[in-house]
């Protein structure tokens, strides 16, 4: 039984380890870059910035150089990034295995459900403690390679909360894979906690009255006490950890309590409306013969829970901007003031001081690209790659469409999701602004949407590219949303020092914001730059599906 | 179109790395005929298949179906195939109905009257997810799907597999039916009693190299016979291991059985000038005796 524990244990560990290395790695290596650019430029400016965007990113009042790449590469972006891996991982443990028909197979050996669970779980955080152990030597080294002091840094706790704070993610998806059996609840509900609380911790703050509402969101015990100036907050720090034991409990609960489920996608609403006779007509309009039409339309039906979650997400934080931009601090706004601009780049961009700004910041810097790139990259992923991994895409070409066909019939679908999600963003901005009495031009906002959209469609004509390249989904989906996370991040780092500002062309992020369309309105030449890059991913897909061998599962 | 051969391979070779999966591969299939191939699992038949499909490309040679060249006019023959790949797989969110509309689509509609008779002949349920679908059930959506466009060429990778011996033979009946039409099946199995009864001639394929092409009829000429003998009293091996013809003698008490492929006079003469011979049973000898008699010491 040691033995078959042992290969779970390390099975796991053999498919999960990839993705959290070149994860660690790839924050290690922003950080010494990180580091770099700060140590050129003057940091003063740090101290003029409100409280909560500080608080947000982790950076307290005169912290040194080496404070701030810690804090933005590391409690920000490396915490998320950590949370968002281990969450991936936690999602598929038990889920992902009854979605392939292997658990089964697994249970068939004397071995129990419990221990299948503790052992994913074992192995879950053996997998993020590698890839907090490769931070932690970039950590150290990083200072001692560029020269940089970085005073009484709580480097140690700073990792350990982090660490736990991914733990906290993954076991949480590990729970709910483990109740439901679906990848998609756990996934879907797990980063909506994530990104929901990472948001929120760094907005409430700025409303006094709201400020506490903060500690009912989990990210607050991780970044509210600050852990590297801060120390180990060790009641943070047990609220976290109770939590993910918490789960672990639930996890070993759920798997235990129920069926496991076939290779079965379950019973869904349309299939209850098929069912029943006064609505068979209209669910066989809606799932039936409809949705299978065309290549393209059944690549759309396939997605659509993606739209259900996305766009009511943008369309209702974007319409919170607006009313919620009247209730802002009025201190905050004239603060806002002596903000050095080049600083705001790391968010976006923007200036908390009018209502173009404020979206900027909270919205278009960040979540609605997020929410965009997800999208077309999740379709453009499942276009190719993903067919070729259900073993379906022999049939499809079995009939007379040609590769090229397939391809331009799934770009389509990728299409419109990038222009579903960014209409559902315009209506919420355009809303939002109209809500709050803002008078943004909504011919700037729409340009600004119609950009991000088009941003989108570029990461997503590369995942399609790859995806065609490899017929590999892990190639396509890691590949195309590991550059578009390095080239934000990029895009922001470069244009804070001046020297490398230039650089930042290389970043399919400067032809989104760069050109401020918020307030300047369309730049049609950055939007052709994005359009090509789109264009060119799709072109290349078509070449590169047509000139190889079809992938067998396995 | 229908004077050319349905298939035809030329010199149709496979490497993956160091790997020769198929190697100068040459056949012929003929409209009208079910032409079986079989081999070994590994041997490299579902990568020929696949070629044929453009699923992969060849490292060397070329196919065609119906005289058109199977990677330039990849989208015309797909007009008149059918095809179940090994190891169907299908979206297991649609409804077996749903899986037909979506490929009949794609061929711009089918023949929803004929579509259903196939699905009555096979007893398949087409209201059901295909997700929910046991392997079997699974199985007759892909073999509807591949006959419900009246196809001029079908090819079919392991198509029985999960299927019940009472299907089994309604879709023998089909490959049939669909030859007497005028179409040709492909028919890849390491199943040897199903190439058997179907086939009419039969290719073996072993470590990527066409060994043999033989019609089944040819084949059985060979004339091997499984000969089962029962005496009165145990009788020793080395009796009839004299007879000419004789191989694979095996005895136990009093029945003894053996492979035979020489005069059945002789053989009854050994068995019953001492002993007293109760009963006798002699049959055909299946593909996989043949393919082990005569084809052991080939590649």
């Amino acid at each position: 039984m040691a033995l078959t524990l042992t290969n779970v244990f390390t099975k796991t560990a053999r498919d999960r380890w990839k993705s959290t290395v070149i994860g660690a790695v790839t924050l290690a290596l922003l950080l010494l870059f990180g580091m770099a650019v700060y140590r050129d430029v003057d940091v003063a400016f740090w101290d003029q910035m409100p409280e909560a965007i500080r608080t947000m990113f982790g950076i307290p009042e005169g912290a040194d150089v080496g404070g701030l790449a810690y804090g933005a590469i590391y409690s920000g972006y490396g915490a998320l990034t950590m949370a968002a891996i281990a969450l991936a991982a936690g999602a598929v443990a038990i889920a992902g295995e009854e979605k392939n028909g292997t658990l089964g197979l697994l249970l068939g050996n004397p071995v129990s459900r419990t221990r299948v669970v503790l052992s994913k779980a074992a192995s879950m955080v053996l997998v993020t403690g590698v890839g907090f152990a490769i931070l932690w030597i970039a950590a150290i080294a990083s200072p001692v390679i560029l020269d940089v002091d970085i005073g009484s840094m709580h480097i140690e706790a700073l990792m350990l909360m982090m660490f736990v704070n991914a733990l906290f993610y993954g076991f949480l998806a590990l729970a709910l894979s483990a109740w439901t059996g679906r990848t998609g609840i756990a996934i879907g509900a797990t980063s909506g906690v994530l990104v929901v609380g990472f948001v929120a911790t760094g907005l409430l703050p700025m409303f006094e009255s709201l400020a506490d509402l903060a500690r009912a969101f989990p990210w607050y015990y991780f970044s509210a006490s600050d852990p590297k100036f801060g120390g180990m907050d060790w009641g943070h720090f047990a609220v976290l950890a109770g939590g993910t034991l918490a789960f672990a409990g639930l996890a070993v609960v759920g798997v235990n309590r129920r069926d496991l489920r076939g290779q079965s996608e379950g019973r869904k609403l349309i299939d209850r409306l098929r069912d029943n006779t006064v609505t068979a007509r209209l669910a066989e309009l809606l799932a039936g013969r409809a949705r299978v039409s065309r290549i393209w339309v059944k690549s759309a039906s396939d997605h659509q829970g993606l739209l259900y979650v996305i766009v009511p997400v943008l369309f209702f934080m974007s319409l919170l901007i607006g009313p919620m931009y009247n209730m802002l601090d009025e201190t905050m706004a004239s603060l806002a003031d002596q903000f050095p601009e080049n600083m705001l780049a790391l968010f976006g961009g923007g200036d908390l001081a009018t209502p173009e700004g404020f979206y900027q910041i909270e919205m278009f810097g960040l979540m609605i690209p997020i929410g965009i790139i997800t999208a077309t990259v999740v379709v453009a992923t499942a276009a190719l790659a993903g067919e070729e991994k259900r073993n379906t895409m022999g049939l499809l070409l079995a009939n007379p469409v040609s590769r090229s066909t397939i391809v331009l019939q799934k770009t389509v679908t990728m299409v419109l999701y990038g222009v579903i999600v960014g209409v559902g963003s315009f209506l919420g901005v355009a809303a939002g602004s109209i809500l709050g009495g803002l008078g943004m031009d909504l011919g700037n906002v729409a340009a600004t949407t119609a950009l991000a959209t088009l941003l989108g469609l570029a990461f997503g004509g590369l995942a399609l590219a790859l995806g065609a390249a490899t017929g590999s989904t892990a190639i396509a989906a890691y590949g195309s949303t590991g550059l578009a996370v390095i080239t934000f991040i990029a895009n922001g780092f470069l244009s804070i020092n001046e020297s490398f500002d230039a650089w930042t062309r290389i970043s399919p992020f400067h032809y989104y914001l760069g050109s401020d369309p918020l307030l300047e309105g369309m730049d049609w030449v950055h939007a052709g730059i994005l359009a090509g890059l789109a264009v060119l991913g799709v072109a290349a897909s078509v070449w590169l599906f047509g000139r190889r061998d079809l992938r067998t599962r396995g | 179109m229908t004077d050319r051969p349905a298939i035809s391979t030329q010199q149709l070779t496979k490497h993956y790395g160091e790997v020769r999966a198929v190697v100068d591969l040459d056949l012929e299939v003929e409209a009208g005929e079910i032409f079986g191939f079989l081999g070994p699992n590994g041997a490299g038949k579902t990568t020929t298949i696949r070629a044929i499909m453009d699923e992969i490309r060849p490292t060397s040679g070329s196919a065609s179906i119906l005289g058109l060249d199977t990677h330039t006019d990849s989208v015309e023959i797909r007009r008149h195939i059918g095809y179940i790949p090994g190891d169907l797989a299908m979206y297991p969110n649609l409804t077996g109905r749903d899986t037909l509309t979506y490929f009949a689509n794609l061929r711009d509609g089918v023949d929803w009257t004929f579509v259903d008779t196939l699905a009555e002949r096979l007893e398949a349920d087409l209201s059901k997810k295909v997700g929910d679908l046991s392997t079997g059930n699974r199985q007759k959506v892909g073999i509807i799907q591949a006959f419900m466009n009246r196809p001029d060429v079908l090819i079919m990778d392991e198509p029985s597999s999960g299927l019940d011996p009472l299907v089994q033979r309604t879709f023998q009946d089909m490959m049939k039916e669909a030859t007497a039409d005028g179409a040709a099946v492909f028919l890849s199995s390491h199943t040897l009693s199903e190439v058997q009864r179907a086939a009419d001639r039969v290719g073996i394929i072993r470590e990527g190299h066409l060994i043999a092409v033989e019609g089944v009829q040819e084949l059985r000429s060979k004339a091997i016979r499984r000969v089962d003998l029962y005496f009165e009293e145990p009788i020793e091996a080395s009796v009839l291991e004299a007879v000419r013809g004789a191989r694979d003698v095996e005895v136990r008490n009093h029945h003894a059985s053996l492979s035979f492929d020489g005069h059945m006079d002789e053989l009854l003469a050994a068995a019953t000038a001492q002993n007293r011979l109760r009963d006798i049973s002699s049959q055909e000898a299946d593909l996989e005796e043949i393919f082990l008699t005569y084809y052991r010491a080939e590649v």
